[in-house]
C-alpha cells in the first residue's frame, strides 16, 4: 500500500474546492453501488426478506438456519480445501515460471505471453475448455494419463475428484497474476546482491536460497493473501464446471448463496451467509499476513 | 559452430542449461495446448469430436459450429449487450478515475486522506460480499434486466483512481504549475496538460478495465433473467454440455466455437498492449 502521507492536506496551501467536482464522478456511484449495499447487506442479514411482501424482523434466526444447514457447512469446507489446493499450487507454479522467464533466455517473451495468456480470458472460457479437457472418456487429460498406465480419472462427475477437477482449473486459471507480480519483484533485485555472493563461489541453488528468495518474501505473502482472498470467494469456475456437483462435492460458500438467494428467493439467508463470508475472508487474510510477518528471519 | 555459440553467449545462456531452456519453452508451449485444442474442436463436425483417436489437427474442417452459433442461438444480442455496457462501463470508470486520481494526487482539500482511505478498504469487502443486497434494491427500484444495472456499478472500480493516482504522485509538476502562474484553471490544466501526459496509465487503465469488464460474470448472472438481455459470458456459460442446457446434443463442438468468439477480444488486446497490461498489473497500484 502507498504510504498515507502522499495523501496528506497541505494545510498551509488554499483549499482547492473544485476537487470535489473531481472526485464526484467516481465517488457518487462508488458509494451508492459499493459502500451502501455493504450496510444493506448487514441489515438484511436479520430480515426475512423475499421479493414480494414486507420485510420482517428475523434477529440471528438466518444466522443459526445457514449453521444449521449442512450444505452451508459443507461449503465452507470445501473453500478451506480450494484455499489448500489451489494457493500453493499457484505460488509453486508462478514462482517457477516466473524464475525461468526471468533468465531472459531466448524465446522468454514468448514464454512470458504463454504463462499469463490464461488470466486474461473469461470463467466462461476457462470452466468449458477445462470441462472439455476433463471429459471422462474422450477428454485430452484422461488420453494422456492412458499413456502413463492411468485409468480413466471422472475429473468432475465423481464426488471423490470435483474439487480437484476445478482446483486445477483455477490453478492453471490464477497463476497468470502471480506469475507477472513475482516477475516484476525479480527484476528490482539489485544485481550487486547477486555480485556479493558471486564473488564467495555460491552456487545457483544457494543464491536462490540466501539471496533470492528472502528478497521474495514480500511479494510472495503478497500472492499468498491475493489468491486467498480470491480463493475463497470462488465462484464462476464452479457455476460454469459442476455447478456445484456432484452431490455438493465442489460446492463453495458463494454458489450456495447464489442458489438460497436466486433460486429460493430468500435474501436474508443469503445476506447472512455473505457475511460469514466476509468474516472468513478477514480473518484468514489477517492470519494469513501475521503468520508471513512474524516468521523469524 | 561458432555462431550458435555466440547467440547462446549473447543471451547468457550457458551451454549447460540449454535443456532448461528446452524443457521451459516445452512447458510454455504445453501451458496453451488448451487454448490451441479449443480452437481445433471448434472447426471439427460435432461427430469427430469424440473420438477415442486425439486429432490435433482436425481432418475435415467446418465453419458450421460457428454458423449455427450464430443463427440458431442468441449470440449476436448478447454480444451487443456486451459491446454496449463493457465500452459505457470502461469509459465511464477510466475517466471518472482520472479525475478522481488526479485531485488525491494534485488538489487539496478537507476530507482527502479520509476518501482514500475508503477507497483501500473498499479493497477488502470483495463485490461477492454485497451482490445480494445490490440485486434486491436492483429489482425493488425496477432495474433488473436494464444496461443501467449493468453499466453503474462497475464503474466504481477503485483500481483506476489507484494507477492515476499513483502516477500523479511519481510525475513532475513544473508544467501544471506553469499553466497556473498564467491563470489556467484546474479543469483546463487536467484537460490540455495533465491528461495528455498521462498516456501510459491511460492505456494500462483503459486495457486492464476493459478485459475486467468483458470477463465480468457474476454481476451480469445476477443482475439478468432474460435471454435477450444477457451478456456474451454469461450467455455462452449455458453451452456447458456436462450441466448445461444448450448443447445436450451438439456437445462440445458448439461451446467451443462459442467460448473462441469470446476470447477473441481480450487476447487480442492483450497481444497487442501487452507491455500496458502487464505492467499496469504489476504495478504498485494494485498492491492494496
Amino acid at each position: 500500500m502507498a504510504s498515507a502521507t502522499d495523501t496528506r492536506r497541505d494545510l498551509k496551501a488554499p483549499t482547492d474546492w473544485v476537487a470535489y467536482a473531481f472526485v464526484a464522478l467516481f465517488t457518487v456511484p462508488f458509494f451508492i453501488f459499493n459502500i451502501a449495499p455493504i450496510f444493506f447487506s448487514a441489515y438484511l442479514s436479520v430480515m426475512k426478506w423475499g421479493i414480494f411482501g414486507p420485510p420482517r424482523f428475523a434477529g440471528l434466526s438466518n444466522y443459526r438456519d445457514a449453521l444449521d444447514n449442512d450444505q452451508v457447512r459443507m461449503a465452507f469446507t470445501n473453500i478451506l480445501l480450494y484455499g489448500l489446493v489451489i494457493v500453493p499450487g499457484v505460488l509453486v507454479c508462478g514462482l517457477l515460471a516466473a524464475l525461468y522467464v526471468h533468465n531472459r533466455w531466448p524465446l522468454s517473451s514468448f514464454a512470458r505471453v504463454c504463462f499469463f495468456a490464461p488470466y486474461v480470458v473469461s470463467a466462461t472460457v476457462i470452466g468449458l475448455v477445462w470441462v472439455w479437457l476433463l471429459d471422462t472418456q474422450f477428454g485430452l487429460i484422461n488420453h494422456y494419463l492412458s499413456y502413463a498406465g492411468i485409468d480413466n480419472i471422472p475429473w468432475l462427475t465423481s464426488t471423490r475428484w470435483s474439487l480437484f477437477g476445478v482446483s486445477i482449473t483455477s490453478i492453471w486459471w490464477d497463476m497468470g497474476l502471480a506469475f507477472v507480480l513475482i516477475l516484476a519483484a525479480l527484476h528490482d533485485i539489485p544485481g550487486e546482491l547477486y555480485d556479493a555472493v558471486e564473488v564467495d563461489g555460491a552456487s545457483r541453488w544457494q543464491r536462490f536460497w540466501y539471496v533470492t528468495l528472502p528478497m521474495l518474501k514480500p511479494v510472495l505473502s503478497m500472492v499468498v493473501t491475493l489468491q486467498l482472498i480470491s480463493t475463497l470467494r470462488i465462484f464462476s469456475q464452479v457455476y460454469v464446471m459442476t455447478s456445484g456437483g456432484p452431490a455438493s462435492s465442489s460446492t463453495s460458500v458463494l454458489f450456495e448463496i447464489y442458489t438460497v438467494a436466486i433460486r429460493n428467493q430468500k435474501f436474508g439467508l443469503g445476506a447472512a451467509m455473505s457475511v460469514m463470508l466476509f468474516a472468513v475472508i478477514l480473518a484468514v487474510t489477517l492470519l494469513s499476513r501475521r503468520l508471513v510477518r512474524e516468521q523469524p528471519r | 559452430m561458432t555462431s550458435a555459440r555466440r547467440f547462446l553467449k549473447s543471451h547468457n545462456l550457458q551451454p549447460s542449461d540449454v535443456p532448461i531452456w528446452l524443457l521451459g519453452l516445452a512447458i510454455a508451449a504445453l501451458w496453451v495446448m488448451p487454448f490451441v485444442w479449443m480452437i481445433s474442436t471448434s472447426f471439427k463436425y460435432p461427430g469427430d469430436v469424440m473420438t477415442v483417436d486425439i486429432e490435433w489437427l482436425p481432418r475435415r474442417v467446418t465453419l458450421q459450429n460457428y454458423i449455427d452459433i450464430f443463427t440458431k442461438y442468441n449470440v449476436w444480442r448478447w454480444t451487443l449487450n456486451s459491446v454496449i455496457v463493457v465500452f459505457s462501463s470502461t469509459f465511464l470508470c477510466v475517466l471518472s478515475g482520472a479525475l478522481a486520481g488526479y485531485a488525491l494526487a494534485r488538489l487539496n482539500f478537507p476530507g482527502k486522506r479520509l476518501l482514500f482511505f475508503l477507497y483501500i478498504a473498499s479493497l477488502m469487502v470483495p463485490i461477492e460480499v454485497y451482490a445480494i443486497p445490490m440485486l434486491l434494491g436492483i429489482i425493488k427500484v425496477g432495474w433488473a434486466n436494464t444496461y443501467q444495472a449493468l453499466i453503474l456499478p462497475s464503474i466504481g472500480n477503485v483500481f483506476s483512481v489507484l494507477i492515476f493516482r499513483q502516477f500523479f504522485l511519481n510525475f513532475p509538476r513544473d508544467l501544471e504549475d506553469a499553466a497556473r502562474i498564467d491563470g489556467a484553471g484546474h479543469g483546463l490544466i487536467f484537460w490540455k496538460i495533465a491528461m495528455p501526459l498521462a498516456r501510459a496509465p491511460l492505456i494500462a487503465a483503459t486495457v486492464i478495465i476493459f478485459v475486467l469488464n468483458w470477463n465480468n460474470f457474476l454481476w451480469p448472472l445476477l443482475a439478468v433473467f432474460e435471454d435477450d438481455m444477457k451478456t456474451l459470458p454469461v450467455g455462452i456459460a449455458a453451452f456447458t454440455p456436462l450441466y448445461g442446457t444448450a448443447t445436450q446434443l451438439e456437445g462440445y463442438a458448439l461451446s467451443m466455437a462459442g467460448v473462441t468468439i469470446l476470447c477473441v477480444p481480450s487476447v487480442l488486446i492483450f497481444l497487442i498492449l501487452q507491455r500496458y497490461f502487464i505492467q499496469g498489473i504489476s504495478s504498485g497500484a494494485i498492491r492494496g
